[in-house]
């Protein structure tokens, strides 16, 4: 514990951070459909660390329980769902995006200096540990959206999504010290039959349409 | 005692369980309508024990306050409506061979289900828990939409699913900027996220935080209620899902969100003073006013009219929220009559669709002759939901006009501009479908189905009719208790 000074420990809060948020522009980077869920996977093996090694700086154990649920269901579970459902596609790979690759990594750099700029005025509220995450945090949520915007294909879509609920949880652990349990189960349960239905829902787009570049879905236009 | 509270949220989830054990329709069907008896029969007493007792609780879990008691109200109605129609309307579907047994069952199962998460939603005290239960409304609405699985069925029930998803993620966000703020106050418990203890201490949160919160839950639940410019799954949706979905999703799918973005604003209210969030909310009432009311004569499809109406109602309704004191209490009064008029409005345009197999708008003519029953909902729907007396939606919107002119006089000048311009083109279009000389006569529907849009059409006017000469003086005190949750009193400025 000695090694583990306020200071160090903070610091390795915003280390955990940084690097969810430098997987957030691999994935704005990344055009395989693999590629992309394996790099959602990493990120939330780091979420499930930085939000351990919360829960062990801050003593509040509850923590430790929501770091284990985001191993076992965003780490393991949804990223098999997903998987799966690439698998069945006739598409690895995404050519044709709405933004391409280096302006949306533009885009996003500007993303993170607006979620600082955003956040100045209530970052001196938070705790001392975990000061800067709640930025991050933001950056994060702010990239997944841009995810949604920039790419047609569903599984992309649905990654973005999923980045967004990183970094809201990346919020909730690291800046807010964890919502309570019964929250957390909720919340955890909710995002885990979202995926499934969001996983039904692409393969039956896939059976109707032939193909889940969202580009396609264009019956129902003014 | 508070066993109507617990009636009310545990009955949809046994109805939920029971439908889909069941193997007989007729075992579902009496299922369904002792689950729109129950429903209808304890929201009533929720809110008259609410009325007497100013609040009520069953557990921390459960509580209700006057608020609460009032989407108790919209949803315990137009909810037990909506089942009866969606008994008639989805067994007319099987009996044409559409819906398989298994489908029949899982629909009602997830209807039922749709109607636990919104009832857990609004009688709730934790803000955390109220978006997970939102959140579970979303997730059985986003199969409900999808349900036919056609292209266009499928088409809506993503963009719906995708567009909400990135929306409540976005509320979840403010929602733990609330916690962020309130747990230096209240310590790091569920006392920090609990609406009673949060409003105590307003004063003392963080004014930054909550605004940036408040914006947050804005454009989050915001998404939810269709609210413009992120309003384009609804009219989608709304077209696409099975007709007694439509009307759910309008009358109280958008009413929940609504009440999402109330409650965030009550705080923002009591901490930063109402003007933060009454502009951004009358913006963006306004703004939602503009698109529905100049999409209204763009529509080729009839259940996309009135999708775009409810677009309209829910902008209006938000204008009176923003516009704070007597707004308030026209926004929630207004509310009410949109749920029964709206869902009232599907009611007959299904029973168009069942009997046409289409929604063209251009091909439905003189339905008052040759479909008597949808002829006359659609007519007093369309009427109230043009703003015309006797129906409540008329004493809301001169109300809201009068608040309006009294705040910011302008916006009144826009406001009723914006209302002729909707008045008009709603009504030019509804009533091109129920004159002129009646057209093709469509398929005969089978009686029960007849039956039960009966009981449903008829319960909805009558309620919308008895409720739109006067406020009953019990609603009144409960409108009264709304506004004074909002620090505000009914006095214009």
């Amino acid at each position: 514990m000695s090694l583990l000074t306020p200071h160090v420990g903070s610091q390795l809060v915003d280390l955990g951070s940084a690097v969810l948020l430098l997987i957030c522009f691999a994935i704005v980077a990344q055009r395989r459909l693999s590629a992309c869920v394996d790099l959602f996977a990493l990120q939330s093996v780091f979420l499930a660390a930085t939000a351990a090694l919360v829960a062990f700086l801050t003593g509040i154990h509850h923590i430790y329980a929501a770091a284990l649920l985001t191993l076992i269901i965003k780490a393991i579970v949804i990223p098999r769902i997903l998987r799966k459902v690439i698998e069945r596609l006739n598409v690895t790979r995404e050519l044709v995006m709405n933004v391409n690759v280096p302006a949306g990594l533009l885009i996003c750099g500007g993303l993170v200096m607006l979620a600082f700029f955003i956040t100045q005025p209530i970052i001196p509220l938070g705790f001392l540990l975990t000061r800067d995450s709640l930025a991050i945090a933001l950056a994060i949520v702010l990239i997944g959206f841009f995810t949604m915007i920039a790419r047609k294909k569903a599984v992309t879509q649905v990654i973005g999504f999923l980045v967004m609920e990183n970094g809201v949880f990346l919020g909730a652990a690291a800046a807010a010290y964890g919502m309570p349990l019964i929250v957390e189960l909720g919340v955890f349960f909710d995002v885990l039959v979202g995926a499934l239905i969001i996983g039904i829902y692409t393969h039956r787009l896939q059976d109707a349409f032939d193909s889940v570049d969202t580009g396609r879905l264009t019956t129902l236009k003014e | 005692m508070a066993w109507p509270l617990a009636i009310l949220v545990v009955t949809p989830i046994l109805a939920a369980v029971g439908s889909l054990l069941a193997s007989e329709r007729r075992a579902v069907e009496a299922l369904q309508c002792v689950q729109a008896g129950a429903m209808l029969a304890s929201a009533l007493l929720v809110v008259e024990r609410v009325i007497a007792g100013g609040a009520l609780s069953a557990s921390t879990l459960l509580q209700t306050d006057a608020l609460s008691a009032w989407l108790d109200l919209i949803i315990g109605v137009v909810g037990s409506t909506g089942t009866l129609y969606a008994v008639g309307y989805m067994g007319e579907e099987m009996t044409r061979g559409h819906l398989t047994m298994r489908r029949y069952c899982r629909f009602f199962c997830l209807f039922d289900l749709y109607m636990a998460a919104m009832l857990t939603a609004v009688n709730q005290d934790n803000i955390a828990i109220m978006w997970i239960a939102i959140e579970g409304s979303t997730l059985s609405a986003a199969l409900l939409i999808g349900f036919e699985r056609s292209k266009a069925a499928l088409e809506a029930g993503w963009k719906f699913v995708i567009l909400s998803s990135v929306g409540i993620a976005l509320a979840l966000f403010g929602t733990i900027l609330i916690y962020y703020s309130s747990e230096h106050v209240l310590g790091v418990s569920s006392e920090a996220l609990r609406w009673s203890q949060l409003y105590l201490v307003a004063e003392r949160l963080h004014p930054s935080a909550i605004k940036i919160a408040f914006i947050f839950a804005l454009i989050g639940y915001g998404t939810k209620a269709g609210v413009a410019p992120m309003h384009t799954w609804l009219p989608d949706a709304h077209a696409e899902a099975p007709t007694p979905v439509s009307a759910m999703l309008s009358a109280n799918m958008l009413t929940l969100a609504v009440y999402a973005i109330l409650r965030f604003k009550i705080i923002t209210d009591r901490t930063v003073g109402p003007d933060f969030a009454g502009t951004l909310v009358v913006g963006l009432g306004l703004l939602s006013l503009t698109i529905a009311a100049t999409f209204f004569l763009v529509q080729r499809d009839f259940k996309r009219l009135f999708a775009y109406s409810s677009i309209e109602h829910i902008g209006i309704a938000l204008l009176g929220f923003g516009l704070g004191g007597a707004g308030i209490f026209a926004g929630a009064w207004h509310l009410l009559n949109h749920a029964l008029a709206k869902s009232t409005a599907f009611y007959g345009a299904g029973l168009v669709f069942l009997a046409h197999e289409h929604k063209f708008l251009d091909r439905v003519t003189g339905l008052l002759v040759h479909m008597p029953l949808s002829g006359t909902a659609i007519l007093v729907a369309g009427l109230a939901l043009a703003g015309l007396p006797p129906f409540g939606l008329f004493a809301s919107e001169v109300l809201i006009a009068v608040r309006a002119y009294a705040v910011r006089p302008e916006i009144a000048g826009v406001f009723l501009l914006l209302l002729a311009l909707a008045f008009a083109t709603l009504l030019y279009q509804v009533f091109r479908m129920l004159l002129g000389t009646p057209g093709e006569p469509g398929r005969p529907l089978s009686k029960p189905c007849r039956l039960f849009a009966w009981a449903a059409v008829g319960i909805n006017v009558a309620v919308l009719g008895a409720i739109g000469v006067t406020v009953p003086p019990g609603l009144t005190s409960l409108l009264d208790a709304i506004v004074r949750l909002f620090n505000t009193t009914m006095e214009m400025p």
